[in-house]
């Protein structure tokens, strides 16, 4: 099931190149239709999914090739599902029929390559979260990397050269500063398999692991992005069409996150333990320094560029937190933001069609021309800023609380991040949508149809049943975290002993 | 005279190219001034023929376990590890034939001594990687060196190529020179110049072994090895011998250039790779050589780390596409050399599978440039601006072979990357891997200018006539290129196969 979920995106692009490029019609079909039965699969798959196991889940290998030398080690097609995963998977598989269907309106040239490239990202993101390879996790996130060069490179905006060669160059580096790392890692550990390497990684000698941490840390800390890396991230949103940004936003910088906590934490624990701290204050700077950037924005989709920011920087806390709330929170928390700011970014995209500005001050007013608009903007907005009773709150709220037990400083700088998201997507919100009509053209904007309304429904409805029942999606985490969290007790009562051994030695 | 004929057999391939270049210089004198491409189809006939030989004889020393025959007294050893160079340098005097074929331009040149020169040159490769034999390998090396000289020199009316030619000629003959002084230092030192004798004879009467002389004095061993790897650093361009590199790959004819940044190097390294494997790293060689041959490794893992960084240094500032090319594959001998520096088994193998991914991706890589020479009438990468919708297959596939070239997965050069970062990690050589690693970050930025110039510009206004034998062939390569880098397994069993056959010990721990 899960090689048909990662390669029939892949399948769905072959087809699209057999399609002649003057027939769109037909390559939006079979590119939405693609992306659709993977989502159905994503669904179904998320709903059989049994949360109280952390074993991975329908698995499914197949050998592919060996790498010789002193120790000949199998490295396969192994994919696999647990509740690190599960999330991610499903948010990607169930995001991508809309980000195929959001192209529909901003995307008008060259459709066929736009669409191609697009299916070909789906299975390197769905291929960088089931991999259970390391080696093979390592294909899919380069093959993920290069579609993303085209569709910023080509459909993006005015700057996107400078945007998406700062973003290659950026991520490329991290990428073979990790290369590095796992070919050590597996070179070290004699293993590829991520459960044997997750066994066996503590093992090797404190120095080794924190240098693989490091390399690791740093690849995915770029992806994040966390500060000092965050700057591609804020060229690259701008630059990048809608659709590009939606699938930035909702997956691709979850995935840096996603590594940070399988990899980084999940593998080196010890490491993990010893670099939380850092870790912890660069997420909470990171809080507070994208909001403040994000204040002094004028364009609005660079402004949600550098909330993400702000929000990524929640996840990374709530993580390094390294308690059992907090690493919740910040999975669920990956999901939200995916969530809301991917329907933030679609909702700009919808308002740039017909104004042809970002701009804020070019706009006031619309929620009288464009009723439906504004009220889609006002829930993206409420869900973003943690609103009780919407998704944003569980996660920011699992994430405060799992910071507060580690470290009280920290939550309490995550607190004032909370003040500041409110105060800047709220007055942003306000210059937007509320208050009189100054410009004439926002006064005849024709309001959503149905596709763009078919677009924000099913973000909605999930943004508010995370909100309200958010147990079904945190259960399916239990196993996974539970073990995760286990690992990490035993790493700290290991470094505990090791202080209280050099204490006595003394 | 039975085992005369028999060993006759051995050498069929060379036998039937030997001939065959023959047959196209007399065909080509008889039939003077009508179509050249006759001849250019007799060629290519006489290349299947030879492949077909090889890949028998492939058979046949793959199923023996990769055992050597030797012909004509030891002076010619024919064993997988030479088959497998001179299939892969077969096909790519085949490629080179088709893109003379395909290039309108070169075709006024087209005439038949330019595919003699190719033959000959295939020949003397054939016998540098098939020999023990110092003075055979010199022989090929100065065989292929000659028809290089004049290939490059072809188009003699352009000032460019004449100076490539000359330049050529002066940094060859100046290496030839340094290489057959130490050859001769070697001969004189050892009593021989069988590299099988020298590696393992134990000194108790003549030929002396290494060992022998190394316990007795290092230094004058030591220099003459020096001077032979410094020849062959020249042949494939390791810095600090890369001077005439840039200068004669961009004055050559293209499909010239291809043959001497592909064929021509990879035969450098595997004689390079046989020279090495054979006096240090031979089953049974003595400890005192074995630990020298550390030393040699390190000072390769320098000479390696060097060259990537200095030729993608270089390459980041090039406007002309056929130079930054040439700086890149500077670049790549610095790869390669990580494989030989490992001193492994597993690290030569690795370094024989990044030279066939090699073969792969360069080939694509020039004939593309070949095809946008003929379009734009320019080299310049700014000349292709918007190109990419005007030719969109010959670009689509340009892509696979640049992030091949950059070594992302899913090509085969990301493979041919992985093996030798592993083997460089499993060798010891952290610091190379490191390296390698920044240089490849390094890469992207130039190799990607490319694709940049052809997508991410607005259409260009000239038209790309369309040319479908020449775009299918590129796409052949392509296809070549990312299947070969997700199925591994064919080349690296071909691989292992050639680098059990050189007899190199597995590294005692």
């Amino acid at each position: 099931m899960l090689t048909l979920l990662v390669f029939l995106p892949l399948v769905g692009a072959l087809l699209c190149l057999l399609v002649p490029s003057s027939n769109r019609a037909l390559l939006r079909m079979v590119a939405l239709g693609t992306s659709v039965v993977v989502a159905a699969m994503g669904v179904v798959l998320f709903a059989r999914f049994d949360g109280a196991s952390a074993e991975a889940q329908y698995v499914a290998s197949a050998a592919w090739f060996t790498l010789p030398g002193a120790g000949a080690i199998p490295i396969r097609m192994l994919l696999g599902v647990d509740g690190l995963s599960i999330l991610m998977a499903a948010l990607t598989a169930v995001l991508m029929p809309i980000v195929i269907l959001s192209s529909w309106g901003h995307i008008g040239e060259r459709v066929k390559e736009f669409l191609v490239w697009m299916l070909v990202m789906e299975t390197g993101m769905l291929g960088v979260f089931l991999a259970l390879d390391l080696v093979l996790f390592y294909f899919f996130w380069e093959v993920s990397l290069v579609p993303l060069y085209f569709i910023v490179g080509i459909w993006g905006g005015e700057k996107r050269l400078y945007a998406t060669v700062k973003f290659f160059l950026y991520t490329l580096a991290g990428s073979l500063v990790m290369l590095v790392g796992v070919i050590w890692l597996v070179y070290a550990a004699g293993t590829a398999d991520i459960a044997a390497l997750t066994a066996r990684a503590s093992a090797l000698p404190s120095e080794t692991q924190g240098l693989l941490f490091g390399a690791f840390a740093l690849a995915f800390a770029i992806k994040v992005p966390l500060l000092p890396f965050h700057t591609w991230l804020a060229d690259a949103h701008t630059e990048a069409p809608t659709s590009g940004s939606v699938v930035l936003a909702g997956v691709l910088l979850k995935m840096g996150t996603y590594g940070l906590l399988r990899f980084g934490i999940g593998m080196f624990p010890t490491a993990a333990v010893a670099w939380a701290p850092l870790f912890m204050g660069l997420g909470a700077v990171g809080i507070v320094y994208g909001a403040l950037l994000a204040m002094a924005q004028n364009d609005v989709k660079r402004l949600i560029a550098c909330s993400s920011v702000s929000h990524l920087g929640y996840v990374v806390l709530g993580m390094f937190a390294l308690t059992q709330v907090g690493l919740r929170g910040s999975v669920i928390q990956m999901v939200n933001h995916g969530l809301s700011t991917g329907l933030l970014f679609l909702l700009i995209g919808m308002i740039y069609e017909r104004r042809h500005t970002r701009a804020i001050d070019q706009f006031g007013g619309i929620a009288q021309s464009m009723p439906v608009f504004a009220f889609f903007f006002v829930f993206a907005v409420l869900s973003s800023v943690a609103l009780p009773g919407l998704n944003g709150f569980v996660g920011e709220y699992m994430i405060l609380l799992g910071t507060f037990q580690a470290s009280p400083f920290w939550a309490s700088i995550g607190v004032l991040g909370v003040i500041l998201g409110a105060v800047y997507l709220l007055s942003a919100t306000r210059r937007l949508i509320f208050g009189p009509i100054v410009h004439a053209a926002n006064a005849k904007l024709a309001d959503l149809n149905a596709r763009e309304i078919g677009l924000c429904v099913p973000v909605v409805v999930l943004c508010v049943w995370i909100g309200v029942a958010p147990n079904l999606f945190l259960g399916k985490l239990d196993g996974s975290i539970d073990a995760l969290a286990e690992r990490l007790d035993d790493a700290r009562v290991a470094a505990a002993e090791a202080q209280a051994d050099e204490v006595a030695a003394r | 005279m039975d085992r005369y004929l028999a060993d006759l057999g051995l050498i069929a391939p060379e036998l039937v190219l030997t001939l065959l270049s023959l047959v196209v210089l007399v065909w080509d004198l008889v039939t003077k001034g009508r179509d050249s491409r006759q001849v250019a189809y007799l060629s290519l006939a006489g290349l299947g023929v030879v492949a077909y030989l090889l890949l028998g004889q492939w058979g046949d020393l793959a199923a023996t376990g990769g055992k050597a025959e030797t012909v004509a007294f030891g002076m010619v050893t024919i064993d997988a590890f030479g088959t497998f160079f001179k299939l892969f340098t077969v096909g790519s005097l085949a490629v080179v034939i088709l893109f003379v074929l395909a290039d309108r331009r070169e075709r006024k040149h087209g005439i038949g001594e330019y595919y003699f020169l190719l033959l000959g040159a295939g020949i003397g490769v054939f016998f540098m990687v098939s020999t023990n034999n110092l003075l055979l390998l010199m022989l090929g090396l100065e065989l292929l060196s000659l028809a290089s000289y004049s290939l490059a020199g072809f188009h003699k009316s352009e000032r460019r190529s004449a100076e490539a030619s000359m330049k050529y000629v002066i940094f060859g003959g100046l290496s030839a020179g340094i290489m057959l002084y130490g050859i001769s230092l070697l001969y004189g030192l050892t009593g021989t110049i069988d590299l099988n004798e020298m590696g393992i004879a134990d000194g108790s009467g003549w030929p002396v072994g290494l060992a022998a002389q190394f316990a007795q004095d290092p230094v004058p061993v030591a220099v003459a090895i020096v001077l032979i790897l410094a020849g062959f650093a020249y042949k494939v361009s390791v810095v600090p011998f890369h001077f005439w590199t840039p200068d004669v790959y961009e004055g050559a004819p293209t499909p010239v250039t291809t043959f001497l940044a592909v064929a021509s190097k990879a035969a450098g390294f595997a004689v390079l790779l046989r020279f090495v494997g054979a006096l240090f790293l031979v089953e049974g060689v003595d400890s005192t050589v074995a630990a020298y041959g550390e030393r040699i490794g390190l000072l390769i893992a320098i000479l390696a780390a060097v060259t990537m960084t200095l030729g993608n240094l270089s390459a980041l500032r090039q406007t002309s596409m056929k130079r930054m090319l040439a700086y890149s594959s500077i670049a790549h001998a610095g790869y390669v050399l990580m494989g030989l520096a490992a001193m492994t088994p597993a690290g030569f193998s690795a370094a024989m599978f990044y030279l066939a991914a090699y073969y792969f991706m360069n080939l694509g890589a020039f004939g593309f440039l070949l095809y946008f020479e003929g379009v734009n009438k320019s080299e310049d990468i700014d000349a292709l601006k918007g190109m990419g919708w005007k030719a969109p297959v010959v670009s689509i596939v340009m892509v696979a072979f640049l992030v091949s070239l950059t070594g992302l997965p899913p090509t085969v050069g990301f493979y041919g990357k992985l093996l030798l970062f592993y083997e460089g990690v499993d060798a010891g050589l952290g610091w190379l891997v490191l390296i390698a690693a920044l240089n490849s970050v390094v890469s992207l930025f130039y190799y990607f200018r490319i694709a940049k110039a052809l997508f991410l510009s607005e259409p260009a206004e000239r038209e790309a006539e369309p040319q479908p034998f020449f775009t299918g062939f590129l796409a052949l390569l392509g296809v070549g290129t990312i299947l070969f880098g997700i199925y591994t397994e064919p080349l690296q069993n071909w691989s292992e196969t050639g680098t059990d056959s050189l007899g190199i010990a597995e590294a005692s721990e």
